[in-house]
């Protein structure tokens, strides 16, 4: 069957079942492949995704679900202020170490942004607790979502 | 360090530029006492175009460890070009690189000379270049990023100028090259960013699993989850109806537990189609004999092994019967750690292209070349025939020194003759890894009167794969306190596993670690001293402690080095004089491994429900004389340590009836944001050969942790995983 | 020799019987559809072992009772039971060797089963199901039940072995799925409340009791009558019927033991079957008035706002919004709504807090896993947190559930285990 959704503001079209994850209609049918596959259950946050601004994991996101909800994927982040800002600051604090869970880390921290301009620590740790880094750069994580809160 | 033979080459590059390269044997061709010829192969090397652009390809995998930017770090500051200037470019799979893998925090200590002396070279050859045009003695020149400088006549020539002509120079012996003085070091020591993460942040694709071919095809593979176990039947010709599947069939494997298994490829249009039929496979397998694999029995016969004699001994000093008769307070302990899978962000996959008797593969490897040999022995083509590109790797952690998932994805598309992207589930992952083998400790140990450590023995029970023991299982028989306790005996019994082991971050040392170091401060408190003053007493004078000659003879370990950094940590921590409040402790750790001298101390808080709060870690490390990037450096060590800390709170594995009992992270609980608390990173800088920063940080934060749990609480954790614990007041 | 019982009874429910399950092949036969409706598999099967040769560890009340091998294996099994053996194991509950088989083998309602199914059920062992030879492990039981004559007496007070009564007023559907029901489904087993000597209180749709929820094996089996809220009152024929193909429809999901149902039952039955059996479960009455659910937008706007404070909403927000969403709508069929689901208006709360600790298994339909599935919570949330959430749920977008205590929690925790990821497929060839 085939559905149309809006990703990044842009119409697309996908013939696949509608139970298929949006994860997967984003990476291997749209080629968005920013978006990442972890654990396929909802509990790594390395696939998070907008809808309607709010994160949401595309694993467990059935295509068929999506209706005319609105779609930001990391690779389309960057057009907002606070994703910029978020973006730059990764940068400037050397996020990073294997980098895989990060676009999951900024989808979340963009949400956390636009809702709360200033985080705590306590906000930074309720907010951003359901995306896991495997190499535990957390410490830089909570250090950019500040500095970025500075700047957004 | 190994002598190196030098084969330095110059050459006209591609891009009108010089193109530096150099060889030297490998460090496995020189063990092995090769003859020079068959060990040449290139490591390294620099382009310079005529624009002055350098780029310098990076030899080694990117697993996250920053090795990226490190390495070519190491040739720019030495050819002396601005920074700015140089592109990184990843190398493949290449028989002209020794080493291209990334492991045991090797890359600092094997490359810290030989990537300088590269650049050295292609600065002296510039050098040259100049002082031939200029007509002057090359002495009389000297260089600033990206320029050759005579000083005398107030002359400059750009690198770039110069590249052409340089190449046509003869090429200086690597062991002769000037190297600079740290003191003029404009790069090494300067918190250097990763290039990579612009990429990372914008979501371009860039992981092993972002891979696209045209005309791939998406394939699953579904093994025994008793590892090793054999096909008998299937269901497979009903999948093959199933929607999306382009073919499904059987696979005959081998019996190696690292290479292709029995089991049965699905290869569809899409990976979710794949997948979905792959869950309506109805396998008949043959698990083989899986008596007593699982936890619960490995416990009980560890238990009942232990009040036997070891099976080997592994080191006996003194007379340990003796000691403990004369010790004021003897104490006694069991300690035991779970198997670990090494959970990987990024799931295990591997896209493979064969054609015409011909295989590319794109890889997120930390072990490129082995998994050639083995894509080569299964398939039956020569290495020739096979091209390995290494892509980045979401997490390594050890998991990708094998290549399991590689030939896995090589068979299928030979089998269908299309490029197949082959993606593991996380429960594939979790279920078929090289675990870290779970261990247990029966410790017992004396102190004097007066506080002295006099006598220690560790019976250690651990598994053997077949007759051999298991990888990563061993214990190394100057493991501490050996050497530095006059009565002192280590025992080894041995238990079958089926399942298969291998190296996880800071191997061996993350267990041994948690045993040695939790029990040690059982014997600080018996002793009734303070945990600090107790090791010191236990180090002695600063002095080095040789290791035993052999083939794998190490270092030696450094009581002063180990000492410094213990007194650094609890300076920087506040050790003994920062007033804590009730249910609040504070633990100290230290630990030597992959050339690393590391202290830890732990603050932690229980509350009488039970629930941990670490509050903060502070690590001091000695890794030598020169931090090469401060920036990647503390990320590393924070990681490392909040590695450990994640491990002890939330992993482990049980085996059941032989099979993984976990298999995603609602059982397997990786650290997260709320529960990780801030570490402080601090170096002593020592005049020692720098050595590597991936692992030796993780394993003194695991027993730092209970120690503070100790001292918070009163109780002593003795297995892990904490969570698995009930620290409630009422427990 | 058979007693025929009811030949009425025998005339109606056999005119509904099919010959075969539409669209399977090879043929399925009369005794093994009646098998699939009534699910032998799942207690006569261990995980792992091979069909019905028992040695599933069912926990009671009493003691852990361990299912016997039904193969025809003649040492071991039920190979040299005659027809009337058969019957008589069936009906009354009483081996070939005489012994009283524990009342967790449902003969009270397998006395409704007429002669021609028993038979039907006997030809399909002797004949279609392939001996095992695998000896049948001893009960745990109290010193007391372990000598079975009080089970004697428990029969003559609680299994009346009174056959199938069909309703002459119904029409032939009804009470094909009257006896679908109370027969060969044994769907009361699980759904009908059980006495102080662990009878179910009713039999047969004559008392309210019958089908009115329950809680067994600490899974509370949801009220199947027509309370708008807390049964299926709400649910058209055509919901039910999607239920049991499936697993799921726009209102609620299968877990727990109903995984079992789904896997290996109602999706086998022909859709004139489940059709009858909705025709008969849309016709008991409510036990009682109930006000229906009616949805409140209130705390998904709080969720969305990030406002919602209660310490429940955060740990919903945290561990179960990404599926079930801020709605509490769900994606039905993936993912079940919480808002006016049965399960969440559950006056026991046993099954949410089961499934919240322990998630549930994957769901078969027709060997086909669910493409999503609830993970277990166990390890990642507290008895205060699941309290909390659970409190939460049941109270949230207008579900007036009432509050869990933390206790309550605690009691499950420590009674039952994590559901496994693992598909398990129970091959009845």
């Amino acid at each position: 069957m085939s559905y149309t959704i809006v990703v990044n503001g842009v119409q697309r079209s996908a013939d696949v079942d509608g139970e298929t994850p949006l994860l997967w209609v984003l990476r291997d049918t749209l080629d968005l492949k920013g978006t990442k596959f972890g654990c396929g259950a909802a509990q790594c946050g390395a696939c998070t995704v907008h809808m309607d601004g709010h994160p949401t994991r595309a694993c467990q996101t059935p295509i068929a679900s999506v209706g005319d909800g609105r779609i930001t994927t990391i690779e389309a982040i960057g057009e907002s202020s606070i994703g910029r800002a978020l973006q730059e600051a990764w940068i400037e604090h050397d996020v990073p170490q294997c980098g895989y869970c990060q676009a999951g880390q900024i989808m979340t921290a963009a949400h956390l942004l636009s809702q709360t301009p200033k985080p705590t620590d306590a906000d930074i740790n309720e907010a951003m607790s359901g995306n896991l880094c495997r190499c535990a750069t957390y410490t830089r994580i909570r250090a950019a979502i500040k500095t970025a809160a500075g700047k957004a | 360090m190994l002598a190196r033979r030098n084969f330095l080459k110059a050459s006209l590059a591609a891009s009108g530029g010089l193109l530096l390269t150099t060889s030297f044997p490998s460090a496995r061709a020189a063990t092995l006492g090769k003859a020079a010829a068959e060990d040449v192969a290139l490591n390294a090397y620099i382009d310079i175009a005529p624009s002055g652009r350098v780029t310098i390809t990076a030899k080694n995998p990117e697993i996250g460890q920053g090795v990226k930017i490190m390495l070519p770090m190491l040739i720019a500051e030495e050819l002396d070009v601005s920074w700015d200037d140089v592109v990184i470019t990843q190398a493949d799979l290449d028989t002209r690189y020794p080493e291209q893998s990334a492991g045991g925090s090797q890359a600092t200590p094997r490359n810290w000379l030989p990537m300088r002396r590269v650049g050295a070279a292609g600065r002296q050859m510039l050098m040259a270049a100049a002082a031939a045009e200029w007509g002057v003695p090359a002495s009389e020149c000297g260089t600033r990023p990206g320029e050759v400088l005579h000083a005398a006549s107030g002359r400059s020539l750009s690198y770039g100028t110069l590249a052409a002509k340089a190449a046509a120079l003869p090429v200086p012996g690597l062991d002769s090259v000037k190297l600079k003085d740290p003191k003029d070091f404009r790069i090494i020591g300067k918190p250097t960013r990763n290039i990579e993460v612009p990429r990372i942040v914008t979501g371009q694709p860039m992981f092993g699993i972002d891979v696209s071919v045209p005309g791939m095809l998406y394939a699953v593979f579904q093994k025994c989850d008793v590892h090793g176990g054999r096909l008998v039947r299937s269901n497979v010709a009903e999948i093959r109806k199933l929607p999306g599947v382009r073919a499904a069939f059987e696979v005959k494997g081998g019996r190696d537990l690292r290479g292709l298994l029995d089991g049965v490829a699905v290869v569809a249009e899409s990976w979710w189609q794949a997948n979905r039929a792959r869950q309506q496979l109805d396998i008949v397998w043959d698990e083989g004999d899986i008596t007593g694999q699982s936890s619960v029995a490995f416990a009980a016969t560890a238990a009942e092994l232990a009040k036997g004699k070891p099976a080997d001994i592994l080191r006996r000093d003194g007379d340990v019967a003796q000691g403990f008769a004369k010790a004021a307070h003897v104490v006694e302990a069991a300690y035991s750690y779970p198997f670990l899978s090494h959970i990987d962000l990024e799931p295990q996959n591997c896209t493979a292209h064969f054609a015409d008797g011909r295989i590319e593969i794109w890889a997120p490897t930390q072990n490129p070349a082995p998994g050639s040999a083995l894509v080569s022995r299964t398939l039956g083509i020569p290495e020739t025939a096979i091209k390995v590109h290494m892509v980045r790797a979401g997490g390594g952690f050890g998991r990708r020194l094998s290549n399991d998932y590689m030939v896995e994805a090589a068979w299928i598309s030979k089998v269908v003759g299309a490029p197949v992207k082959l993606v593991w589930t996380r429960e594939d992952d979790m279920r078929h890894d090289l675990y870290r083998p779970a261990g247990y400790h029966h410790f017992k140990a004396g102190v004097d009167a007066s506080g002295r450590l006099v006598a220690f023995s560790d019976h250690f029970v651990t598994f053997r794969e077949g007759d051999a023991i298991a990888n990563s299982a061993d214990m190394p028989a100057v493991e501490f306190p050996a050497r530095l306790v006059e009565n002192l005996e280590y025992g080894v019994s041995m238990m079958r596993l089926r399942a298969p082991t291998g190296p996880l971050r800071a191997p061996r040392s993350n267990g041994l670690g948690f045993a040695f170091q939790g029990f040690l401060d059982e014997l600080a408190h018996a002793a009734g001293r303070d945990p600090v003053a107790f090791a010191r007493d236990l180090l002695g004078a600063p002095r080095l402690l040789p290791d035993p000659p052999g083939p794998r003879q190490g270092p030696g370990f450094d009581t002063g080095r180990m000492r410094g950094v213990i007194d650094l940590v609890a300076e920087k921590s506040g050790w003994g004089k920062t007033a804590l409040p009730k249910g609040t402790g504070m633990g100290l750790a230290y630990y030597f491994s992959h050339l690393g001298y590391f202290a830890e101390v732990v603050q932690a808080s229980v509350s009488p429900a039970g629930e941990i709060t670490v509050d903060k870690v502070w690590v001091a490390g000695d890794i030598g004389s020169q931090i090469i990037n401060p920036l990647n450096a503390e990320n590393q060590a924070q990681g490392a340590a909040l590695d450990g800390i994640g491990t002890a709170l939330g992993h482990g594995l049980t085996i059941e009836a032989g099979k993984i009992v976990q298999g995603n992270f609602d059982t397997v609980l990786p650290l997260r944001m709320r529960q990780a608390p801030p570490v402080e990173v601090h170096f002593n800088v020592t005049n020692h050969p720098p050595t590597g920063l991936g692992e030796p940080a993780l394993p003194p934060a695991i027993p730092a942790l209970v120690n503070a749990i100790f001292a918070a609480t009163g109780k002593r954790i003795r297995s892990l995983p904490i969570k698995d614990i009930d620290l409630s007041a009422s427990a | 020799m058979i007693r025929f019982v009811f030949a009425v009874a025998f005339a109606v429910v056999a005119a509904a019987t099919p010959a075969l399950a539409a669209g399977d092949t090879p043929p399925v036969s009369r005794g093994e559809y009646l098998a699939r409706a009534g699910d032998c598999v799942a207690c006569h099967s261990a995980p792992g072992g091979q069909a019905f040769a028992g040695g599933l560890r069912m926990a009671t009340p009493l003691g852990v009772i361990t299912t016997t091998n039904i193969t025809p294996d003649a040492e071991t099994g039920i190979g040299e039971y005659s027809l009337e053996d058969f019957e008589r194991a069936m009906r009354r509950g009483i081996a070939k060797d005489g012994h009283h088989l524990y009342p967790a083998m449902p003969y009270p309602s397998y006395a409704k089963l007429t002669d021609a199914d028993i038979a039907a059920l006997y030809a399909y062992f002797m004949r279609e199901v392939a001996p095992v030879h695998q000896a049948n492990a001893p009960s745990e039981m109290p010193r007391l039940l372990r000598q079975r004559w009080p089970l004697s007496i428990w029969n003559a007070l609680f299994a009346p072995q009174a056959g199938f009564t069909p309703d002459p007023t119904k029409d032939a559907s009804w009470n094909r799925g009257a006896y679908l029901v109370e027969g060969p489904g044994h769907c009361g087993a699980c759904h009908t409340a059980r006495g102080w000597a662990w009878q179910e209180k009713a039999l047969d749709w004559h008392s309210a009791a019958f089908l009115a929820g329950a809680n067994l094996d600490d899974w509370s089996a949801s009220n199947l009558r027509r309370n708008v809220a807390t049964g299926l009152g709400a649910w058209s024929k055509a919901d039910i019927v999607t239920f049991l193909k499936t697993g799921h429809n726009q209102h609620a999901t299968a877990y727990g033991s109903m995984s079992d149902v789904i896997g290996n039952s109602t999706p086998y039955l022909s859709d004139e079957d489940l059709g009858a059996i909705a025709s008969f479960l849309v016709s008991l009455p409510a036990t009682h008035d109930e006000t229906a659910f009616q949805y409140d937008a209130a705390s998904a706007q709080a969720l969305l706002a990030g406002k919602a404070e209660a310490p429940g909403a955060k740990v919903y927000s945290a561990a179960c919004q990404s599926c079930h969403l801020a709605t509490g709508a769900g994606a039905p069929p993936f993912m079940p709504k919480l808002a006016g689901n049965p399960t969440v208006l559950d006056p026991d709360p046993a099954s949410l807090i089961n499934v919240v600790l322990n998630g549930a298994a994957p769901l078969l339909a027709k060997g086909r896993p669910d493409a999503y599935r609830m993970p277990q919570l166990r390890q990642q949330l507290n008895d205060r947190q699941i309290a909390d959430v659970v409190s939460f749920i049941r109270g949230a977008w207008g579900n007036h559930a009432g509050a869990v205590a933390v206790e309550d929690v605690a009691a499950l925790r420590a009674r039952t285990s994590p559901s496994s990821d693992r598909v398990v497929l129970l091959r009845m060839h």
